[in-house]
């Protein structure tokens, strides 16, 4: 008597549906281009930028929303995004470079996070926007601008550190930003280097996935917004970063149920549901569960736009306003940055299945020509099935449910691509592909590595025309080259 | 009856029958244990008291903060136990969900930290979550902290088998009963009970109730959760059943307009999960049996939870003069003035301009000579009537002109002959370059 299988089936919309069920297209491309390969769908980031959009206007609030570009090193996707609203946020040199080479003018790009000398000067050369971590940056990004005689720098400063009324609510401490308690001293140094800088706002990225700790924030923002305004500064943007999250899976009831079993199992009182029992944060002691469940939450209904909408209605911990309306009243642009949010439905990373074993232990190992650092769903604890993509369109040869293990490419013991069973409605064949779905957010390309001379992946923009599926290499996508929805 | 402490008030719960009419078992007689009448609220009253007690000199000696997990009874019981000895308590919590009891612990005096949400861009081999941190903090030696541990002290359920479940005995006449039914939160009272009472009757058979997974409801945890409770043995139990916040909901109401208990949403999915088990049985039975259920707390402290699950509940009947009945005829009617129109007015007629936007919106930047009534206070004085004369020209100004439109629309139904919405708001007045002020 075999247990029911227990699925985690990624949700699907149309676009990525579509692309997936094309089996001899996706075939092709492996077979042409190699194993593992990504694709992406640049199409999908416009409907995205689209939804956010729609939240915005429910709120009657402007603003930018800035694409976090290292959620996906793709050209196709910057690309495309040139010819939507939106802006994009980068945070290294060859970001910046990318971007300005993709199309984005200087005032679409705001420049984040921690900098190297090379990165802010072509940010202060190029005018671009650019997010303050420090006074000590302030003040070197006021130097070059004297040096060179270059126009005044529009910067945001990034603020970290805040404090709740009433109740604490503690956050993670962040590496990046400057307290807001030293707000003073950063506001000083912006109205000594007027002729150098502009202050066009404030800023804060928060690393987690509760509403409170970014009310917060927020309202504290505005408070160092109207500091300004007191000291004859004129901001008017609020930058809240990003942080929206993706709603993975497509049915709750199936998350629900494997979080449970996965509890069972941890405690003994089931079959292991890992690779050596491994727990994801949990383990047992004396029959009690101990420690946290490291897992993303993969079902998640509110994400991202409907999270910032969720967001913009919670009212401000003090002022008591809708964060929306305290935003609206106090005549501030906001300014997000989505990256996984705005690259979710965005694409697939695909593996030729290269043999199929089992263990003695019983055990059924399903090796990929792909590793762990090309999908990197485990490392992201991220978890969701990959879907079969049989060789010669068929159905797949086996016909019951299997649990398998997925290992990878790498000679090395840990090289598993799940750590976790995969429960598959077939056992696959050697030749199949394996789709790992929605994984352009930060799965694809971000721990990617030559290890062992092992390829990287190669990507591919796949589009839509005249009815079928087509695809450039994404170094070579254009938005021009495609007809089609997007225009 | 008279008392040297509130403290000696804590137990001796009464055991009242729930009325046939209203279950409608036949053949089961069903008893409510009514912990909502301890004098702090709720069951937990025991289990804080038992906690601390042993260990209240030597706090106070030593000046130690009572520290707890807890966003709920138990931190409103300790609360008070370290006032009334003069100790400091700190409640770290995960999130407190109902809004009540977070104030009402402020006003109790008690330090609340919240925990930090999950990380949005995970490390998974970051196994260091808060709450070890802060169990590690707390177990050292010397730590000025006297943490009452109430998922794994056995001082929790010692409360239990000393108090709850040797009253459900006596007023039974020391039979015991043969269901006993109770949600799981700490599993104190449930273990400690059903520890009792299988003792004086082996046949009993002990439902504990767990939240469904996709829900919350206050002082139940769901089926994962229970696992992570040090006193939680799943032998306990003989079935473990799953209620919904729907079904508290529902035995809450049962409870509240036809038993006279008022009940908070655990005592009522106590209730709810205590006839769904009986019902089945009731109808094969051919002698009588007894049923205990436990309910926890109060139902006061739950209106905003009650209200944003069901609402209709606490349907208020429409108000007279509110912005929600008007028509889009109305509406359209109303003169909009954009930036240029609405500057040339104001030199002219010297119209009241009243802002609607929040008082630190309007301290910041304003129209000159404007006045601020808030929107939600706007609609509290327009509920009584007009809070001007009619020969007063009323500019009315909005972030973005929508409010003020409706607002517009409003007065003009209540027979203001002149009042005017700037069209495009303070916004439109900014970018068009029209002035503000401040102070």
């Amino acid at each position: 008597m075999r247990s029911s299988p227990l699925y985690l089936e990624p949700r699907l919309e149309p676009r990525l549906r579509s692309v997936l069920e094309s089996a001899d297209f996706l075939h092709t491309l492996v077979d042409a281009l190699g194993s593992p390969l990504n694709v992406v769908l640049p199409e999908q980031i416009a409907a995205n930028v689209a939804r956010f959009r729609a939240v915005y206007q429910r709120h009657h609030l402007s603003g930018g929303i800035f694409f976090a570009h290292k959620a996906n090193r793709s050209s196709a996707l910057v690309r495309q995004l040139t010819v939507t609203e939106a802006g994009i946020d980068v945070a290294s040199l060859g970001e910046l470079q990318h971007a300005l080479g993709a199309g984005f003018t200087p005032d679409r790009i705001l420049a984040t996070g921690p900098k190297n000398p090379e990165f802010r000067w072509l940010a202060a050369r190029t005018g671009v926007t650019v997010g303050v971590d420090s006074r000590a940056e302030l003040l070197e990004l006021a130097v070059l601008v004297g040096k060179y005689g270059l126009p005044r720098v529009r910067v945001l400063l990034r603020l970290s550190g805040f404090e709740a009324p009433g109740v604490t609510v503690l956050s993670r401490p962040s590496r990046f930003g400057s307290p807001v308690g030293e707000v003073a001293g950063l506001l000083e140094a912006v109205e000594r280097h007027r002729d150098a800088v502009e202050l066009i706002g404030v800023a804060y990225h928060l690393d987690t996935v509760g509403v409170a700790e970014k009310a917060v924030a927020l309202e504290t923002c505005v408070r160092v917004m109207d500091e300004c305004r007191r000291r004859g500064l004129r901001p008017q943007v609020i930058d809240i970063g990003g942080g929206f999250g993706v709603n993975y899976l497509a049915d709750a009831g199936q998350w629900e149920r494997y979080t449970s079993e996965l509890t069972s199992a941890v405690l003994g009182r089931r079959p292991a549901l890992t690779w050596q029992g491994h727990g994801y944060g949990l383990r047992a002691e004396a029959g009690t569960l101990r420690g946290a469940l490291g897992l993303y939450p993969a079902h998640r209904p509110i994400a991202a736009e409907a999270y910032l909408d969720e967001l913009l209605a919670s009212p401000a911990p003090s002022l008591g306003r809708p964060l929306a309306t305290l935003l609206l009243e106090n005549l501030y642009d906001l300014h997000i940055e989505p990256g996984r949010a705005l690259v979710d439905q965005c694409g697939v990373a695909l593996a030729k299945v290269l043999e199929v074993r089992h263990t003695p232990g019983g055990d059924c190992l399903v090796r990929v020509e792909m590793n762990a650092r090309d999908v990197s769903l485990e490392e992201h604890g991220v978890l969701m099935d990959p879907i079969v993509i049989p060789r010669g369109g068929g159905r797949p040869s086996g016909t019951d449910p299997v649990a398998v293990y997925l290992i990878g490419n790498l000679c090395l013991e840990a090289d598993l691509i799940t750590r976790r069973l995969v429960h598959l409605p077939a056992l696959p064949s050697p030749g199949d592909l394996l789709a790992f779905a929605n994984t352009a957010g930060y799965f694809m390309d971000f721990s990617a590595d030559h290890a062992l001379h092992q390829p990287i992946a190669r990507k591919v923009a796949a589009y839509r025309e005249n009815g079928s599926w087509r695809w450039r290499l994404d170094t070579q996508y254009w938005p021009d080259f495609a007809t089609g929805e997007q225009q | 009856m008279r008392y040297d402490s509130i403290t000696d008030v804590i137990g001796d719960t009464p055991l009242v029958r729930i009325s046939p009419a209203v279950h409608g078992l036949r053949n089961i007689d069903l008893y409510a244990k009514l912990e909502m009448l301890n004098p702090f609220g709720s069951v937990k009253d025991r289990a804080a008291w038992s906690m601390t007690r042993p260990k209240l000199a030597t706090a106070v000696e030593r000046g130690d903060a009572i520290v707890e997990l807890s966003s709920g009874n138990t931190a409103k019981a300790l609360a008070v136990i370290a006032g009334m000895h003069g100790l400091p308590f700190k409640s770290v919590t995960n999130r407190m969900k109902v809004p009540e009891i977070k104030d009402l612990l402020l006003l109790l005096g008690a330090e609340i930290e919240e925990l930090p949400g999950q990380s949005e861009c995970l490390d998974p081999s970051n196994t260091d979550d808060p709450l070890t941190r802060i169990h590690r903090m707390l177990s050292e030696a010397e730590s000025g902290y006297l943490h009452t541990d109430q998922y794994y002290s056995p001082l929790n359920l010692e409360a239990h088998l000393a108090g709850t479940g040797p009253e459900i005995l006596r007023d039974l006449d020391g039979r015991a009963p043969d269901y006993i039914i109770a949600c799981v939160g700490t599993a104190g009272s449930s273990t400690g009970v059903a520890t009792v009472l299988r003792a004086a009757n082996p046949g009993i058979e002990v439902v504990g109730l767990v939240a469904d997974k996709s829900d919350f409801i206050p002082g139940i945890r769901n089926i994962d959760e229970v696992h992570e409770v040090g006193l939680f043995d799943p032998a306990t139990y003989d079935s473990i059943e799953t209620v919904t916040a729907d079904h508290a909901i529902d035995g809450l109401l049962t409870l509240v307009r036809r038993c006279g208990l008022l009940a908070g949403p655990t005592g009522g999915g106590a209730y709810h999960g205590a006839v769904r088990h009986l019902r089945a049985l009731d109808e094969g039975l051919t002698e009588r049996r007894t049923a205990v259920f436990i309910v926890c707390d109060r139902v006061e402290s739950y209106l905003s939870y009650i209200r944003k699950r069901r609402p209709e509940l606490l349907n208020q009947p429409p108000r007279q003069n509110s912005v929600a009945t008007l028509t889009e005829a109305e509406l359209a009617e109303v003169t909009a003035l954009d930036v240029d129109a609405a500057r040339k007015w104001i030199a002219e007629d010297r119209p009241l301009v009243i802002d609607l936007r929040g008082p630190f919106a309007y301290a910041a930047l304003r129209i000159e000579d404007s006045i601020n009534i808030v929107d939600e206070l706007f609609d509290e004085l327009l509920y009584g009537g007009l809070p001007f004369g009619k020969k007063q020209p009323v500019l009315l100004a909005c972030p973005v002109g929508e409010k003020s439109v409706r607002y517009a629309a409003l007065l003009t139904r209540m027979g203001h002959p002149d009042v005017r919405s700037l069209a495009g708001g303070i916004i439109g007045w900014r970018d068009a370059g029209a002035p503000l002020v401040r102070d």
